[in-house]
């Protein structure tokens, strides 16, 4: 049984919680002061190559991090509402109509971010990115520069592909420079480049530690510091406080602490964003069974690490949304073989056609593999109104029940 | 006018009967291949010595494909997937599936696993098409169809062939954009018959609808134009080929006199030009093609476009005609809204699914959007 790690108030200034946060923060501050200064500032997709900004000296803010934080602090619905009174279906993406809301609004209690003078839009995520972006740059009459990474039905990369990706990267480079006036330099592309390798091995490093038994840290973590390593990773600061939270995970393992509360009986790798909205309920759901969700595909997915201009290029082109079946199923195997996952929930997300759209086959093939149960529940990242906690609790309650039946429980 | 009606009944028993196609295809012992929407390089296959067969679905109850799809999906594909699983493209060589919407990268993977017997052959296209980076991805992604389909059939590819089949789809292009002007002339021609003139193209290759096109547009100016007190309607959207929709159309009188429907005239909107090879040509085509929500424009020209559409043709209104779940769709609606808007156009909003047993909604809609245009 591990002993619980009581949450500090105020919190340590040294933790990896309170630095991790204090970056997530500090993108909004820095994005401001930069508009206050005169500044150009952009929007900018999850998985646009974060270098690119960084290496130029941008301030960027990430919309859908901005509807994360609205949807969990509750207001989700109400901007989802300004959209749909636009005319957007409720069937469009939570994020995309409450960022489209906000565009419009420009002004919220949960998370404002300062008005930007183009769009950085990058489609490895989804397709739907691309609309997104496109309405946005229509709106708000700003630049849009798209980096178009199309989905891979291969396992493999093409050359072709690479060759596609990387003039775009030239290009959204280009553009930039032209824009803003700020200029590319190999010397502060190599900080850059170092600093994301840095924070990537941490981040794997880190993550990797759930294969202890008890693992040294609750899942639900991990989506939280996801943030950092989307769009923070080619920071000096990312970079220290990933090894922080590394070192801190290791203490626990040699002290037997954990960040999960209570005592870890089950172990499962939960599948999908969060449920922003009801993170609570959610989490509860799952602590109030001793289930530790152990690892998730961003455990693996955003640690980047590659050498040169051409790797980065690659590795864009390698992340979760845009693989195939194959490659994204091997993936989440890998994870769930090396941290002794007993069971796989999966959030199918009415919010995201992409993730959920194979889900359920992906799903099957992991089960077959790996010898493990999966449940699914319905929900969305943002809209409240697309989750039932009864539904949730019915589907965790029969996954538990199977993974207790197959350690021999009644 | 008895031709005239012979060609019509024509156009409609192939549109209804895309598995008698197929047999018969097959019967003459060539290879068919299925091309998932949308801008699958029909030319290719056509130019590799096979029948390139269309689809999208088909109006009918999900069952098996509810295994692999959650219900937010677009119908369209649930509906190609279930017809897969049900053996309805049984001998069919491979199917082509591009990658150009979430829904269909999603279609992709799940066939994979789900009908085997069917190799699934992927076309990704480039959004960033237009630069020559973006041409040369696409020309990549045609070679890659052209190496699988040699694979899956045994045949092979000639760059010289191809030209010869871009001609014949350009020519094939050329008359359906001639038809869809001269059926404004004969407002007799109801909206379903229009619908199966298109979607019988699907089914067959292109030099025989384009002879059957040629014969249909001769029978009518042999006829006797008449009055036209029609109440003319633009059409944009995916597809609008439900039985009960085109008929609820019919009976209040409305004539779509143009379009902007993917499985319709979106697809003819642009040739293949000459260029150094075959291939070059295809790629700088999909390079061209535009006004369509799968495709970016930061511009959202289809917008501007939809309004040129009511102009051009006078029209009175537009009905957007919406396929459920299909989000690129669903932005650009507010889009083509604002527009109309500006102009003072009058817009209509239906939601069709191919699942959908009951048009009385629809119905409604349609007869207030009668009234209103009156």
């Amino acid at each position: 049984m591990s002993n619980e790690v009581k949450k500090k108030s105020p919190p340590d200034p040294n933790s990896a919680k309170f630095k991790l946060g204090k970056i997530a923060t500090d993108a909004y501050v820095d994005a401001q002061a930069a508009k206050d200064r005169g500044e150009m500032i952009g929007w900018c997709s999850s998985n646009f190559p974060v270098e690119i900004p960084e290496t130029l000296g941008l301030a960027v803010c990430y919309p859908e991090n901005q509807a994360a934080g609205i949807a969990a602090r509750g207001g989700g619905e109400r901007l989802c509402n300004i959209s749909e009174d636009d005319g957007y279906s409720n069937d469009i993406c939570a994020y995309a109509r409450i960022s489209l809301a906000y565009a419009k609004i420009k002004d919220t209690p949960e998370q404002n971010m300062p008005e930007p003078d183009f769009l950085l839009c990058c489609n490895n995520i989804c397709n739907c990115m691309i609309k997104w972006y496109e309405n946005l740059a229509k709106d708000l009459n700003i630049p849009m520069i798209i980096i178009d990474i199309p989905f891979n039905p291969d396992y493999e990369v093409s050359d072709a592909q690479v060759a596609y990706v990387k003039a775009q990267f030239l290009e959204a480079i280009k553009q930039l420079e032209e824009l803003t006036g700020k200029k590319w330099t190999e010397e502060k592309f190599q900080e850059v480049m170092e600093y994301s390798g840095r924070t990537s091995r941490a981040w794997l490093a880190a993550t990797s530690e759930a294969k202890h038994t008890p693992s040294p840290f609750n899942g639900f973590d991990l989506l939280n510091h996801m943030a950092v390593m989307v769009t923070a990773r080619g920071k000096k600061e990312a970079a220290e406080a990933m090894e922080v939270l590394h070192k801190e995970y290791l203490e626990n393992v040699e002290t037997g602490n954990s960040t999960f509360r209570g005592e870890e009986k089950h172990r499962i790798m939960f599948e999908g964003i969060a449920c922003w909205p009801y993170l609570r309920a959610t989490s509860t759901g799952l602590k109030s069974r001793g289930i530790n969700m152990v690892t998730t595909i961003y455990a693996d997915a955003f640690g980047f690490i590659y050498d040169d201009f051409d790797g980065m290029v690659k590795a864009y082109c390698n992340v979760p949304n845009a693989m195939n079946l194959e490659h994204a199923r091997d993936k989440r195997v890998k994870l769930i073989k090396a941290n002794h996952v007993e069971g796989l929930l999966v959030h199918t997300n009415r919010s995201c056609k992409l993730w959920s759209g194979f889900m359920a086959e992906m799903s099957r093939q992991i089960a077959a593999e790996c010898e493990i149960p999966h449940v699914a529940f319905d929900g969305d990242q943002a809209d409240p109104r697309n989750f039932s906690e009864a539904q949730y609790e019915t589907r965790v309650q029969g996954l538990t029940e199977i993974m207790e039946s197959k350690k021999g429980g009644c | 006018m008895s031709g005239l009606k012979e060609s019509l009944q024509t156009f409609h028993k192939i549109a209804s009967s895309p598995k008698e196609q197929l047999k018969k295809y097959l019967a003459e012992d060539k290879k068919v291949v299925i091309c998932a929407p949308v801008y699958t390089p029909e030319e290719i296959v056509h130019a590799i010595g096979m029948v390139p067969m269309g689809t999208w679905g088909a109006d009918i109850e999900i069952k098996e494909a509810k295994t692999y799809f959650p219900a937010f999906i677009c119908s369209v594909m649930q509906s190609v997937l279930e017809l897969g699983i049900r053996g309805e493209f049984e001998g069919a060589s491979a199917i082509i599936i591009p990658s150009l919407c979430d829904s269909l990268k999603c279609l992709g993977e799940n066939w994979k696993s789900s009908v085997e017997n069917i190799p699934f052959i992927p076309m990704v296209y480039p959004q960033n098409r237009k630069a020559d980076f973006g041409k040369a991805f696409t020309k990549a992604g045609y070679e890659r169809v052209i190496a699988d389909l040699e694979k899956a059939t045994g045949q092979s590819f000639d760059d010289a062939k191809l030209t010869a089949s871009i001609a014949i789809y350009n020519e094939h292009n050329a008359i359906m954009r001639q038809l869809s002007d001269c059926l404004n002339d004969y407002p007799n021609v109801t909206a379903a018959d229009r619908n199966a003139i298109f979607q019988s193209a699907f089914y067959m290759e292109k030099s025989e609808h384009t002879a059957l096109v040629k014969d249909l547009i001769s029978e009518l100016t042999k006829t006797e134009k008449t009055a036209n007190n029609k109440i003319k309607i633009v059409t944009t959207g995916i597809l609008v080929d439900a039985e009960d929709l085109l008929k609820i159309l019919d009976e209040n009188d409305m004539q779509i006199v143009a379009d902007n429907v993917a499985s319709e005239s979106r697809q003819y909107h642009v040739d293949a030009k000459p260029a150094e090879t075959g291939l070059d040509s295809l790629s700088c085509k999909f390079a061209d093609m535009d006004n369509c929500s799968v495709l970016f424009n930061v511009d959202k020209a289809i917008a501007q476009y939809t309004v040129d559409l009511v102009s051009k043709y006078q029209a009175n209104g537009v009905i957007f005609v919406m396929t459920k779940f299909c989000d690129p769709e669903e932005f650009d609606y507010v889009m083509i809204k604002k527009a109309c808007e500006e102009k003072s156009i009058p817009l209509l909003l239906v939601e069709i699914d191919r699942q959908m047993t009951n048009y009385e909604q629809v119905r409604t809609a349609v007869e207030t959007f009668k009234e209103i245009l009156k």
